[in-house]
């Protein structure tokens, strides 16, 4: 018996991306689809989801024209799909500042953003140094430092320190300091709401961005790969995996990373009118599927 | 950031020269604004730190004052005026924020208005003229990937 029906919506995509950007060292190995996409944790009496998304408004034609991002819509629409409004979800979780994943906050006016405090203090940081180290900053859009600047006016804004355990019922926030950002984060439900859970999933932001990441290539000899992007260090991202693994026993595919195209191979889903894909991970008591 | 050649499939050659020359004035107000915003994130969040002696300010000051310098010795091309007003109106609302800031970091909305103003002002200068990002997309890590394609503003 599921606590929460867990969902990953697609809201846009890349149709065709290196390899190379997703993992490291995968150089002239092709392309493929990579799609952005909501987390969507439904049940307790609550909506809560894992990152927001980028802001179309203010940047959604540059990644179109410029950086062949396509067939974006806003998350009233797609969330709509599932019967959720924006308005609904109160808990959102950002696993990490970068432009695709904190851009959209101004969407979801009712819901207080839990971030790692060390991804907001590093970024300060970061700002104070000199224009050589710009790189630093790579993926930030200073209009979203001022988005938080409000939410904390407001009273949303919870920075964590660390892990945090039960900051929903059965729902537990891990920090991954020095990893692909300073201070990433990412959120395992332990969907059977016990301490020593048997049904968790992990929400893994960028840390993996694909089950290459998880397993490597060659499924008869796993191994950690790491993404390419690392503000921290590779190492720490291996690190992270293997933690990662470990809390959802060592089955990977309860890893779920959002920009995976492939989770429609492991999990039942469906192609939506607007022809974005809606992957179902599990359905809370009740609760009717939104992919049959 | 598109090189010489590629900007000049898209503008005539003066105004590459133009673009060149002001790319880095342009992406120093954007780093005042990500200082300023940063500094309000510390003073929002109740931060020990957030003094109006804070050395970030200081170093956003002399940031202001090299962009502005640069801004106002530039000569745009025709194709280029609309760009060159709006990073001098952005430049404008920055200095008031600036100043603002100065008097009392812990008091928001004077600094926080003339800086959402100056930042919406860099973005029409982005979309004025190719050259100029309001975000490093082109080596994040989700966003990269058309090679070589600039698409005329």
């Amino acid at each position: 018996m599921s606590a929460y029906s867990l969902w990953v919506m697609e809201f846009a995509a890349v149709p065709n991306y290196p390899l190379s950007g997703l993992v490291y060292g995968a150089h002239n190995q092709g392309t493929r689809k990579l799609p952005y996409c909501y987390i969507v944790i439904k049940g307790q009496g609550r909506v809560a989801m894992v990152d927001v998304g980028y802001n179309h408004k203010a940047y959604g034609e540059v990644l179109a024209n410029t950086y062949g991002v396509k067939g974006w819509h806003p998350p009233k629409t797609v969330l709509g799909e599932i019967g959720i409004a924006p308005e609904d979800v109160s808990s959102i979780f950002i696993t990490h500042s970068h432009f695709d994943h904190m851009g959209n906050i101004e969407d979801f006016p009712k819901a207080t953003f839990y971030i790692q405090e060390r991804e907001l203090s590093k970024w300060v940081w970061t700002m104070s140094l000199e224009r050589r180290f710009r790189w630093l900053m790579l993926g930030i859009d200073p209009a979203d430092i001022m988005r938080v600047v409000d939410l904390a006016r407001q009273h949303r804004l919870v920075c964590v320190d660390g892990d945090r355990a039960n900051v929903l019922p059965g729902v537990d926030l891990h920090a991954a300091f020095d990893t692909h950002t300073w201070g990433c984060m990412y959120v395992r439900v332990r969907n059977d709401l016990a301490a020593n859970s048997q049904d968790s999933f992990i929400f893994c932001g960028d840390l993996a961005y694909t089950q290459e990441n998880l397993r490597g290539f060659d499924p008869n000899d796993p191994e950690y790969i790491p993404v390419g992007l690392a503000t921290g260090s590779q190492f720490n991202l291996v690190m992270t995996t293997e933690k990662m693994v470990n809390l959802v026993g060592g089955d990977i595919q309860r890893v779920i990373p959002p920009h995976e195209e492939r989770l429609k191979d492991l999990y039942p889903s469906r192609i939506t009118k607007n022809g974005l894909r809606i992957s179902e991970l599990a359905l809370a008591n009740g609760e009717k599927s939104q992919v049959r | 950031m598109p090189t010489a050649e590629a900007l000049s499939h898209l503008v005539d050659d003066a105004t590459v020269v133009y673009i060149l020359e002001n790319r880095r004035y342009f992406e120093d107000l954007r780093q005042i604004a990500s200082q300023l915003a940063g500094l309000l994130v510390l003073a929002a969040a109740g931060s020990k730190e957030s003094t109006s002696d804070h050395p970030m300010l200081t170093a956003a000051f002399q940031l202001h004052r090299d962009a502005t310098d640069g801004l106002r010795r530039a000569r745009p091309t025709l194709r280029a005026r609309r760009h060159h007003e709006h990073v001098l109106e952005a430049a404008s609302h920055l200095a008031d924020a600036l100043a603002a800031a100065e008097r009392r970091l812990a008091d928001v909305d004077p600094i926080l208005i003339p800086l959402r103003a100056g930042y919406a002002a860099l973005r029409q200068a982005a979309n004025a003229l190719p050259g100029f990002e309001i975000i490093s997309f082109e080596r994040a890590c989700c966003g990269i990937h058309l090679p070589n394609e600039v698409k005329p503003a």
